[in-house]
């Protein structure tokens, strides 16, 4: 059998593969993906936990409301009459370049991994023609389809109703493309964020959040309940741009007592960005000696104390364990899933300066420690 | 038509656009979760290493060193804030040196190099490699490159420096691919790389084999173009090209399962060339095999007791150096009879070989079971011999002027042979405390003590100071003691009576005081100053007949370094350096090493896939040693250019590289006495291309 990847053998793709266009719809572009042979679907995880479902999530964004219910909603009915056998699958991925393009590639590793039948993995370029492949996925009887970033999720919303998508490797969902069953966030579930922050201090009884309602309202309301659980008090305080953010930071600086209050930045480009919140988090933070913890990674390197990240071999297991889900009718509910598998960053220079005293076991235990040196 | 054209541009133009801002948007989306594109390899990457102790230090990464287009060890360090990389010039072999923050000798012993925390030294001249073994990079994960003393830590030799190249790992590179790249200098290497894990068994595997004939660039006098004028012989090479072809294997496994880990390595150079030769005269002839096994077990367990890690090493070595076809020190024609010594119509010969083993038995630990202390503590024992040594050649030299060898080229014995062989043991013992004394206040004191079976004992103390002083600015203190051991050629050389060996050697030493202030400047731009301070004493020299400790050298100096990623896909790193080191018996200046050293480099992705880097590498003011009067060694400016696709997980990638883009006549310090007069010349303008194939 002609694989993707086999395929790429030949100099012209191989040349086209380099240069990064996909060939039609009928090639496959990118290649970090191969072929799988058949065997029976696992489940996985329930997609029930700490899921928002589909009407919370989107009375906070009525322009999603339309989007989300009228593409796929009889989709698992009629898929589940097709038995128990779930098929190959097939992975929209975006065609990106490094070292992003790693990202995608581990997690469809991810997803052969638990997938245990066919994964044809489709390079979405400028030419990719999603009409194109949707006949040929008929031809391989592809039932369901796994759509990975802005511009997979993109073409996956192209696809007749037929197809099941199941949708990760996105921070938001826009709305035209909302078109998926099950959405595997990048966001940090929060309830995992406050478990982190409690078992790394303790002290902490209350925490601050300024989020963008557009971007973040779904998440913030799972954060209530997750903050609750942990015995936390969530201060959730909405900003629609960067200058009404700011004002807000200033006047938790003002007010924020140390010993018993935290700040989380989510991820969020209304309220928290590069050049001006940050330096501003950081440096008040500093010296008022806040605890500041982030659903961005790279923060940490900055000086935030700690951020959880996604585990992408995990994440795209459980996109596979959706995927089947669904191919099988027995499908998870159609709602924005946070992201549980995650890999912990953490900040020793700041631990310090708080002075949290962690035993080594505890950070062992984290997969990334900064400074670096 | 020309409408049409126009039109088609639009519209073409309009596509690139929009296919531009949907990348960019689909990047944005992912910038949030990994970070931006600098990042993002570390949030995709290994787990990061703990410092061992606070230090003024450098990072390369493989991503670095794929930008940089470099297929060499030396091409890399040549990079590093306060490091030259020079070539050796007691044999002219262009063995590489490394001159740190001023401290450059002829063959380096003052820097140590480390495999994955192995030291690599030779005990033959106490540096890592006699031959010219131009180490490749394509399996290195990172190099960690420390300024300043760490023989508190590491023992001998982490005198000016450290540098410890780690090899990738199953997890760095995770499946298989091969590779190809053909150069200048009619250079082909090949290589195929291997990582997985099953379980808790990872294993990666690492085998490249290449040829080169080497620059070719000519030598325009040599030793024997002097003597030829004295004696009015014509028996020179020069002007003649310098001889630096090779062929080369090197290998690697790392095998790790649970707490365990099994490292083994392999690295052959043979049919080396002898550079400019090893008497300062041209040697087409002459042919060098240098051969390497490595293998080292290491136990770790991070929790072994309750707040105690601790980790067991063993680590073997084994080397030998070898002359697979004679080395013609002077050629056919040389005479020195004029000298009261023999005439050598064929060619004054020689072939000494060496082999050479080490173990290396070690244990360290971590406790941290006293509140806001870290401490470190460890011990060992080194066995390092030079168990067998061999020389064959048609001269001696106990006569004073070199004199011919009634039977040719014969094996030789006792004072004719070049050195004996002989052992040294090392016991040593060494604590650290990392103190956190108050709030944002770290102080970390650290005592190492070695005894050689040699030389005796020494007592290393290292003392840092780290204030965390704003959350954007960290500054440190540091002080601290190193020594060098005497290596073996300096300690039992015999064979020639103008350079013996001297048992009763003492290590060199240095003392050091350092401050380092790291200051986030923006959220894109990190900057750091170093300044040094450092007094070397007992330094060892030729003097008269034998190695002595009579030498002092006094240096100061400072790096600045700058990291700022412009935008998301311009990235610009760059680093001034500055030193200057006295010689404090001649007051002069200690010469051969750069007073400034300036570096840049732009790392730019002007597409999907696609990156392009520039680097700037600017050398000056390399005075001449007391009594070279020579004028100063010419100053240059190198560029180089590497245009890439990313590397592949799975698929092709491909690399191309200009070096020395502009053809600048680069040229490295020879010694007065080698009579190179015009020094060392180094590789014009190359050009290089690589695919690689991963699996």
């Amino acid at each position: 059998m002609t694989t993707p990847y086999r395929r790429r053998l030949f100099w012209p793709l191989l040349l086209a593969g380099v240069v990064g266009h996909s060939h039609g719809a009928a090639v496959p572009g990118g290649g970090i993906a191969g072929d799988r042979p058949g065997a029976n679907a696992v489940l996985g995880r329930s997609a029930g936990d700490a899921a928002v479902s589909p009407e919370d999530a989107l009375a906070e964004r009525p322009a999603f409301r339309t989007a989300m219910f009228v593409a796929p909603a009889n989709a698992p009915l009629r898929l589940a009459a097709a038995g128990g056998n779930p098929g190959p699958i097939a992975v929209f991925y975006p065609d990106i370049g490094e070292p992003y393009r790693s990202v995608f590639s581990k997690i469809i590793e991810g997803i052969e991994e638990r997938a245990r039948s066919r994964v044809t993995s489709y390079a979405v370029g400028n030419n990719f023609n999603t009409q194109e492949v949707a006949g040929e996925l008929k031809r391989q009887e592809v039932r369901v389809v796994i759509a990975l970033g802005r511009n997979g999720l993109k073409a996956a919303s192209g696809l007749d109703k037929e197809f099941g998508v199941v949708a990760g490797g996105v921070v938001s969902v826009p709305e035209a493309e909302l078109k998926t069953s099950a959405v595997l966030s990048l966001a940090p579930d929060p309830a995992l964020l406050f478990a982190r922050l409690k078992s790394v201090s303790p002290r902490i009884q209350r925490v601050f959040v300024v989020y963008d309602p557009r971007q973040n309202g779904w998440l913030v309301k799972l954060a209530r309940d997750a903050a609750r659980a942990q015995g936390l008090e969530l201060v959730a305080q909405e900003a629609g741009d960067l200058k009404v953010a700011l004002g807000i930071y200033q006047n938790f600086f003002a007010a924020a007592d140390p010993r018993r209050d935290a700040l989380w930045l989510p991820q969020d480009s209304a309220t928290v960005d590069e050049s001006t919140v940050l330096p501003l988090v950081l440096q008040e933070s500093w010296n008022k000696g806040l605890t500041v913890f982030s659903s961005s990674v790279a923060h940490v390197k900055r000086g935030v104390l700690f951020a959880l990240y996604p585990n992408n071999l995990e994440l795209g297991r459980n996109l596979a364990a959706s995927a089947l889900g669904v191919a099988t009718g027995s499908t998870a509910p159609r709602a924005i899933l946070p992201l549980r598998d995650v890999h912990t960053a953490f900040n020793t220079r700041t631990s310090s300066h708080l002075g949290l005293g962690l035993s080594p076991s505890l950070l062992q235990g984290f997969d990334l420690l900064f400074p670096e040196q | 038509m020309k409408k049409m054209r126009r039109m088609a541009g639009v519209v073409a133009w309009g596509w690139a656009v929009a296919a531009l801002s949907q990348t960019a948007m689909e990047e944005e989306d992912l910038a949030l979760a990994y970070g931006d594109k600098s990042f993002v390899s570390i949030a995709t990457g290994t787990r990061q290493l703990l410092r061992k102790a606070p230090s003024t230090s450098t990072v390369i990464t493989a991503e670095d060193i794929a930008a940089m287009g470099a297929s060499t060890l030396s091409e890399v360090l040549e990079t590093v804030p306060g490091l030259h990389v020079s070539r050796n010039t007691l044999q002219n072999s262009y063995t590489p040196t490394y001159g740190m923050r001023g401290i450059l000798t002829d063959t380096s012993p003052h820097v140590l190099m480390m495999m994955n925390g192995v030291p690599r030294t030779s005990v033959y001249l106490g540096n890592p490699d006699e031959q010219r073994v131009e180490l490749p990079v394509e399996n290195v994960a990172r190099i960690e490159i420390i300024r300043g003393p760490g023989s508190a830590i590491y023992g001998a030799d982490a005198f000016a420096g450290t540098i410890n190249v780690i090899t990738k790992t199953a997890g760095d590179i995770n499946g298989t691919s091969t590779g190809l790249r053909a150069g200048s200098f009619n250079t082909w290497d090949t290589w195929l790389q291997h990582g997985s894990k099953s379980g808790e068994m990872e294993i990666s595997a690492f085998i490249k084999l290449g040829t080169t004939d080497g620059q070719r660039r000519t030598v325009r006098a040599d030793f024997q173009s002097g003597l030829d004028a004295a004696v009015g012989t014509t028996a020179s090479r020069a002007p003649g090209p310098v001889n630096l072809g090779y062929d080369s294997i090197d290998g690697q496994v790392d095998v790790g399962y649970n707490k365990l880990r099994l490292r083994a390595g392999y690295t052959l150079r043979d049919n080396l060339g002898t550079g400019v030769g090893i008497g300062g005269a041209l040697d087409p002839a002459g042919r060098v095999r240098s051969e390497r096994f490595t293998g080292d077990l290491s136990w770790t367990d991070p929790a072994f007791a309750r707040d105690f890690g601790l980790t067991l090493q063993a680590a073997y070595m084994q080397l030998a150096n070898r002359i697979t076809t004679p080395l013609r020190v002077f050629p056919a024609g040389a005479s020195f009879v004029a000298q009261g010594g023999s005439a050598f119509p064929s060619g004054m010969i020689g072939a000494p070989d060496k082999w050479e083993r080490q173990l290396r038995l070690s244990a360290a630990g971590v406790y941290t079971g006293f509140s806001d202390h870290r401490l470190r503590l460890g011990f060992g024992h080194d066995e390092t011999e030079i168990y067998k040594t061999a020389e064959r050649k048609n001269f001696t030299l106990l006569f004073g002027a070199p004199t011919a060898l009634a039977g040719g080229l014969t094996p030789v014995s006792g004072a004719d042979l070049f050195l004996a062989p002989h052992r040294r043991h090392v016991d040593y013992l060494y604590v650290q405390d990392e103190w956190s004394f108050a709030r944002d206040w770290t102080l970390t004191g650290g005592l190492r003590y070695d005894r050689y079976s040699d030389f005796g004992g020494t007592t290393n103390p290292r003392l840092a100071l780290v204030w965390e002083a704003r959350h954007d600015l960290t500054a440190k203190l540091m002080y601290g003691t190193a020594f060098r051991a005497p290596s073996f050629i300096e300690q039992y050389a015999t064979g020639n009576p103008i350079a013996l060996g001297n048992p009763a050697l003492a290590p060199e030493k240095i003392q050091t005081f350092e401050g380092s202030f790291t200051w986030q400047a923006r959220h894109d731009l990190q900057t750091t100053l170093s300044l040094f301070r450092h007094r070397i004493s007992d330094l060892i020299g030729q003097s008269g007949m034998t190695y002595l400790n009579t030498g002092r050298q006094n240096g100061s100096g400072g790096e600045f370094e700058l990291v700022w990623d412009a935008t998301t896909a311009v990235r610009l790193i760059g680093h001034y350096a500055y030193q200057k080191n006295i010689d404090q018996t001649t007051k002069h200046d200690a010469g051969f090493a750069p007073h400034h050293h300036l570096y840049a480099r732009a790392d730019w992705r002007f597409a999907a896939g696609w990156a392009v880097s520039g680097q700037l590498n600017y050398v000056a003011d390399r005075n001449r040693p007391f009594g070279d009067t020579r004028p100063q060694i010419p100053d240059y400016t190198s560029v180089d250019f590497t245009l890439r696709t990313d590397q592949a997980k799975h698929g092709w990638d491909f690399s191309a590289s200009i070096r020395n883009a502009f053809d600048a006549d680069i040229r490295e310090p020879s010694k007065l006495s080698s009579g190179i007069t015009f020094d060392l010349p180094m590789p014009r303008r190359s050009f290089w291309l690589q695919a690689r194939y991963s699996l």
